[in-house]
């Protein structure tokens, strides 16, 4: 029998609380082993990972690559595997390779395998193929379907044909249907990372409202802690509260740190939308069981007709060339942004084609606004980008551009061997693709069976 | 009562990303006193903090937390998160033109 059928069939609520390890919120930077250990000890009914996020930006999903060094993703997806395997109890893991598209769930199984062929383990793999092919999108697009999530325009149908990869957010009825199949490793491509922690507990019929909630605050682990971490957390939950440890017992769950953790990455702290519904968190009660441990209760769940579904996708928009350099010249340093200008406009007659420039003038507000007062007249450092439909052109006028800035006179300039310092050469760099986010939207009436595609795998079991 | 800057009131001011087209800033203050200041304080009003993003007013939405002594504030970013010319893909260092916020 699978971990998942055994959990399904043998586990009560009334039997006793329901222990829920999360084991990472990021999976692929370095789990603390010990913490993850003292976890494991705690005999875990089963352990979710988080494996990714949009947060990264749009060239993991463009791309199609993972965020985390795969070294370090096979250590970790090791440790959680091994863990889960020992223990003989279901092994969740949301958003496979960052971003979750099928190059990055494809890289996750190929991991898994080689770490099952390794570590001599066999089990039975469910996979949860998150990928939208562009006519759905299309479709929906034209049946007025599509709803931007915030300041986003609707795109246009070459703007989604252009989309390297969409992917849609599944949630936990997707993860419940996945999770019916006989499972011990369930790996998602992108999944809510609530669902992760919230689907198998929703099965075993403890309240949504308590499960949403408490898979809200264990997706990032420790980080609701005091001092935060990013050490495994135990949540154990019962029909009307759960208890959140953390096993760094340096890492305390407070009342206060934990509520504060209801309001991280989240526009409306009172009401967050799933897919299945509104968590609704105005009652939500923290009260402390000891220094180190915090009891929740008070979430309430809004469930809606329908799931909703939200999609991503990423588009290339050129080839980006970097180009690094810093300033020092006090003179130079007050009139920036015009010698920039000035050079762009030699090099635009020097390098002609549809080649981007977008500069970064770190010191003189290139993370926020900054007024010109607040400039730095100590120094200044330049991240020059150069986007371009071929990675050449972008080059040729990086390259250009560092040569005319170099040595570009200006008003009352003393520094006539070369305007900038270079950390080393050379200089501008290939970054590779720019993708940028051209679907971040509501999906109404999406055809979640079809989206969602479940498959199942024998991992090192001879047939 | 003199102005104090917002960084002497609060333990935490944070920014990020909430999805990539929103910015959410939390605001967690050292006491209920400090709380109430703020809570009050025309400086740290929907109007005042769009003023200070260069927002219109109706894009910032505060949400006041008593109960954690904390504060919210959502508005869209300016620019997709990673879109060519972004300069804070994760919008993690937004916060710091809130800390000197005389209250």
């Amino acid at each position: 029998m699978s971990a998942t059928e055994r959990l399904l069939r043998t586990h009560r609520p009334a039997d006793g609380p329901l222990r829920i390890l999360a084991a990472s919120g990021q999976l692929g930077y370095g789990i603390p082993a010990e913490s993850l250990e003292h976890g494991v000890l705690r005999q875990p009914h089963f352990i979710g990972c988080d494996m990714g996020s949009i947060d990264p930006g749009p060239y993991y999903l463009g791309s199609g690559t993972m965020a985390a060094p795969a070294a370090m993703v096979r250590r970790d997806l090791e440790l959680v595997l091994v863990a889960a395997r020992r223990l003989d109890v279901p092994l969740v893991i949301g958003s496979a390779g960052t971003a979750g598209a099928a190059p990055q769930l494809d890289a996750t199984v190929d991991l898994i395998r080689a770490i099952a062929l390794d570590k001599g383990l066999h089990f039975r793999l469910t996979t949860v193929h998150s990928d939208l092919h562009p006519d759905q999108v299309l479709d929906a697009l034209a049946r007025g379907q599509l709803e931007p999530i915030g300041p986003m325009p609707l795109p246009s149908a070459a703007d989604v044909l252009r989309c390297s990869h969409i992917v849609g957010q599944c949630g936990t009825e997707t993860l419940a249907r996945a999770l019916q199949t006989p499972t011990d490793v369930l790996v998602a491509g992108r999944a809510c990372d609530t669902a992760i922690f919230a689907t198998l507990p929703e099965m075993l019929g403890y309240p949504a409202g308590l499960c949403l909630h408490m898979a809200k605050i264990v997706e990032c682990t420790s980080l609701c802690c005091r001092p935060s971490g990013r050490d495994a957390m135990l949540a154990e939950l019962s029909m009307d509260s759960f208890t959140l440890e953390s096993m760094n017992s340096l890492a305390h769950a407070t009342p206060a740190s934990v509520a504060a953790h209801a309001l991280y990455e989240q526009a409306d702290p009172l009401e967050v939308d799933e897919p299945t519904g509104t968590l609704l968190l105005h009652d939500a009660r923290y009260e402390a069981l000891d220094a180190h441990r915090t009891r929740v209760s008070g979430a309430g769940f809004r469930r809606r007709a329908r799931a909703t579904l939200k999609i991503e996708g990423a588009a290339p928009v050129g080839e980006r060339c970097v180009l690094l350099a810093g300033v020092a010249d006090p003179t130079l340093l007050a009139q920036l942004p015009q010698a920039l200008a000035t050079v762009e406009h030699r090099v635009r007659q020097l390098v002609p084609g549809a080649w981007a420039f977008h500069s970064h003038i770190y010191g003189q507000g290139a993370v926020a606004p900054l007024p010109r007062e607040r400039h730095s007249r100590h120094e200044a450092g330049l991240v020059l980008e150069f986007l371009a439909p071929q990675a050449d052109l972008a080059r040729t006028a990086a390259g250009v551009f560092k040569q005319n800035l170099l040595h570009l006179s200006y008003p009352g300039r003393v520094s006539t061997a070369g305007n900038l310092a270079f950390a080393f050469t050379p200089s501008e760099i290939d970054a590779g693709t720019a993708y940028r986010f051209v679907l971040y939207h509501v999906m109404h009436e999406a055809p979640l069976q079809d989206i969602f595609q479940v498959r199942q795998h024998a991992i090192g079991i001879r047939h | 009562m003199s102005a104090t800057p917002l960084s002497t009131l609060a333990h935490v001011v944070r920014s990020k990303n909430a999805g990539p087209t929103v910015l959410t800033i939390d605001i967690f203050f050292n006491d209920a006193q400090a709380y109430a200041r703020a809570a009050s304080s025309a400086q740290l009003s929907e109007a005042a903090v769009a003023a200070l993003y260069q927002r219109a007013a109706r894009d910032v939405r505060r949400t006041l937390l008593p109960s954690i002594q904390a504060m919210k504030f959502s508005m869209p970013r300016r620019i997709c998160a990673g879109d060519p010319g972004d300069g804070d893909v994760y919008g993690a260092q937004q916060h710091a033109a809130l800390l000197g916020v005389a209250v």
